[in-house]
């Protein structure tokens, strides 16, 4: 696959990102690999340090709402697709995973276990401390300077 | 230079004091049989053994005491005047890890005076870095200087990344650094003890008499809070310190004449402030607390929204104050800036100086010097370099004289127009920002917008202050939370260094002790390392300051630099942990902190168990008590 696909690949997954969240009519793709061990390798590799420990952190993954989860394939071709040459400034972007470093089946796995990922937190009116800032700053009108 | 006045009595020789009667009492200590080879000697020669004196039973049992008065004490050292000048400029406290060049000074810190060890009170540090950035935390929150008080060459680089910090933070820090020429330890003392420091102080003096060294240490309180403000430093000779200060007497105090705009200025303003449609105020750091009341009064007499950078510093604007906000339109038709870069005209105060723009003559001349005046790169056409605080009362003063019953009006018509679109916009981020925090709220380890979220409702009614960095937590104060004070948040690393957070929050918490205030600390693991004796010195001092742990056991941002890197070179990110995490074995805070002395409780990972720890430390911190939460936190 050249370069051109997948940039064009990518930016379709990226485009399904932007229409994910609440859209419950896209069907993901299948899931075929082994969510168990990838598990272990979501921890070995580092993934939750964006990602989080059950996929929200500074990229949310749960609850199938990135574009980049959409499929395997598209999955793959993200990892195989982020290596800049040799950058001089530090990243905190995502890194590069070429099948030298990560096989297709690791890949796959990882994939399985973040498909388990789902976040279901109560309500707001449920959770008191929430409900208190939304209730001080709806009850203000502006206090002025103390 | 004045000598300490010595014992001018006739000593005696070692042979004389054997010939005299001062050698029975010496023969009398010996045990019954036991005769000295003096003793021995011809009967003419054999002094008289007499019993003990009432004074030699006294020092024989422990019960002398010393003469309330003897020419060998002195009576008025010169450090009790340096003293009388800190308090006179109401200097709170001197941090300091103590050293052998200044036990002058502090010995007269913790005696001198009705009211000793009192404005200033000596704070234990147990670390030099952590005293800087003590008096650093705590000018953040007053606006005014406290003194770190450091010894010689030893000291000053173990202080030297918190001068540092200091300096990239335009921060008045007073630090005063004990010399002591004569040292046993010649690796303690240099000529010119400053020039550790001086690439990143803002002004420096090693003053040479007694009365030399009075003044500095005024200049230098001068110098702190003039902008730009700025860590500075004042070198105190041992011999100084112990002289007798005879006659000498404190220097009248004359305060620094801080330059605002000009008159001319300040009519111009004013008159396209009241002429605007749609004005608006940037508002940045302001110096003081007083600052922050004018800012206030002139939106409220001219009506203009404003942009405010209390969600990102100490010393701006009120969050929440009803002017605060985007106001009903962003069709600015006149914009001023304070401390901050605007469309139209900004008032902006000069910027600290590098070491090659700095003025260095005479520096080992102990002459009280002045910088140059301050150059500043202009941001825009009409931006002014001049003090913005020093400027609004001239401001205030000048919309006063030109204001007509017609353009009251208007302001108090676009007044409320603006408090109720504010209202409305503050009401859809704060929305925002809860629905965010929602997000993986029963998650473990305990996700950080849950940690702020949680200490709201425990917070909201008392006097408080975020005193640690939140860049690395998330920031979820900015929407959470209501910044309506001056020392609200306190801001990031000024040198985006580690090592800051739990020596700034424990100055902070220094301002905040007698002041019914409470600090909260949230801190990231990787930052606490550095200087965790600060815990210490907030349990010696029982200082109020909430400490939770963002415990993600990384130093994260680099382990994501070092995944990435590995990424580049496609050679898998499963090893980026090395060098760059807190494993094999994990820190115990909690432990730590029992260490110092400080309660704690944690590692806390299951969420449910968090509002109650808060609970509890918010309680503990009310009633004086510092208190540590570790808690297992989301990397981010």
């Amino acid at each position: 696959m050249n370069s051109r696909k997948i940039h064009a690949l990518v930016t379709l997954a990226l485009g399904m990102a932007t229409i994910m969240p609440g859209n419950a009519q896209v069907q993901f793709g299948p899931i075929t690999g082994d969510a168990e061990n990838g598990k272990k390798l979501y921890y070995e590799q580092g993934c939750y340090g964006c990602h989080g420990y059950q996929g929200i952190g500074r990229k949310n993954l749960a609850n199938d709402v990135s574009g980049i989860m959409f499929s395997e394939e598209v999955f793959l071709i993200y990892l195989r697709a982020r290596a800049d040459l040799n950058p001089m400034l530090p990243s905190q972007d995502m890194p590069h995973y070429p099948e030298s470093s990560l096989s297709d089946e690791q890949a796959k796995d990882i994939y399985a276990y973040i498909r388990t990922f789902k976040d279901t937190p109560p309500p707001v009116d449920e959770i008191p401390s929430l409900q208190t800032i939304l209730d001080d700053v709806a009850n203000e009108k502006g206090e002025g300077s103390k | 230079m004045q000598k300490t006045p010595k014992d001018t009595k006739p000593k005696l020789s070692r042979r004389e004091f054997l010939g005299t009667g001062a050698a029975a009492g010496a023969a009398s200590l010996l045990p019954a049989g036991q005769v000295s080879s003096a003793a021995e000697s011809t009967a003419a020669e054999r002094p008289v053994l007499a019993a003990p004196s009432a004074a030699q039973m006294a020092r024989e049992t422990g019960a002398a005491r010393p003469p309330a008065k003897i020419d060998r004490i002195v009576h008025k050292p010169v450090s009790d005047l340096m003293v009388q000048v800190l308090r006179d400029l109401q200097i709170e406290f001197v941090a300091s890890n103590p050293g052998s060049s200044f036990e002058g000074l502090q010995e007269s810190i913790i005696n001198y005076g009705e009211t000793p060890n009192v404005m200033p009170e000596f704070i234990s540090a147990l670390h030099e870095e952590s005293a800087v950035d003590m008096a650093h935390g705590y000018a953040r929150c007053e606006g005014k200087p406290i003194c770190a008080l450091i010894q010689g060459t030893i000291g000053l680089q173990h202080a030297a990344m918190a001068i540092y910090q200091a300096f990239c933070g335009q921060a008045p820090v007073i630090i005063l650094v004990g010399r002591d020429d004569k040292h046993f330890l010649q690796a303690h003392t240099a000529d010119d003890v400053a020039a550790i420091v001086r690439p990143y102080t803002k002004w420096d003096a090693h003053p040479k008499t007694p009365a030399e060294t009075l003044s500095a240490i005024q200049e230098a309180y001068r110098q702190s809070v003039t902008p730009p403000c700025g860590p500075v430093v004042v070198v105190l000779d041992s011999e100084i310190q112990k002289e007798d200060a005879g006659t000498l007497a404190v220097p009248e105090f004359v305060p620094p004449a801080i330059a605002g705009i000009s008159q001319r200025q300040a009519e111009s303003i004013a008159a396209s402030l009241l002429k605007a449609r749609n004005p608006r105020l940037h508002v940045g750091r302001l110096r003081t607390p007083e600052g922050i009341k004018l800012a206030v009064r002139l939106a409220e007499e001219v009506g203009a929204s404003v942009d405010t950078r209390a969600t990102s510093g100490p010393m701006s604007f009120p969050q929440r104050h009803p002017l605060a906000g985007p106001g009903d339109n962003d069709d600015y038709d006149f914009e001023l800036g304070l401390e901050r870069p605007a469309t139209h005209v900004s008032i902006v105060g000069p910027g600290l100086r590098t070491l090659d723009d700095r003025d260095i003559t005479g520096v080992n001349l102990g002459v009280v010097r002045t910088p140059r005046t301050a150059q500043h790169k202009p941001a825009g056409q009409n931006d002014i370099v001049a003090d913005a605080e020093a400027s609004l009362s001239l401001l205030i003063d000048a919309v006063h004289r030109q204001r007509t019953a017609s353009n009251a009006q208007v302001v108090r018509s676009r007044t409320q127009r603006y408090a109720n679109a504010n209202h409305e916009a503050r009401v859809a981020l704060v929305e925002e920002a809860v629905e965010a925090a929602r997000a993986g709220w029963e998650a473990s380890p305990i996700s950080l917008a849950r940690i702020y979220a949680e200490l709201w409702p425990l917070i909201r009614e008392l006097d408080w202050c975020l005193a640690s960095p939140s860049i690395f937590s998330g920031r979820h104060h900015v929407n959470l939370w209501n910044h309506d004070k001056p020392y609200s948040y306190l801001g990031s690393h000024p040198a985006s260094a580690l090592g800051y957070g739990l020596g700034a929050s424990a100055g902070a918490a220094l301002a905040a002790r007698d002041r019914n205030r409470i600090v909260l600390n949230i801190q990231g693991d990787g930052d606490f390392n550095y200087t965790p004796g600060a815990m210490w010195t907030a349990a010696h001092h029982k200082l109020p300051m909430l400490t939770i742990m963002h415990n993600n056991r990384a130093w994260h941002m680099e382990l994501m630099y070092l995944q990435y890197t590995a990424g580049v070179r496609g050679r898998g990110t499963d090893r980026a942990h090395i060098g760059t995490t807190f494993r094999d074995p994990y820190i115990d805070y909690a432990k730590l902190a029992a260490g110092y002395g400080v309660q704690g409780e944690g590692p806390i990972s299951d969420p449910e168990l968090l509002g109650p720890a808060l609970a509890r430390g918010v309680a503990a911190v009310q009633n004086g008590e510092p208190y540590l939460i570790d808690v297992l936190t989301q990397p981010r």
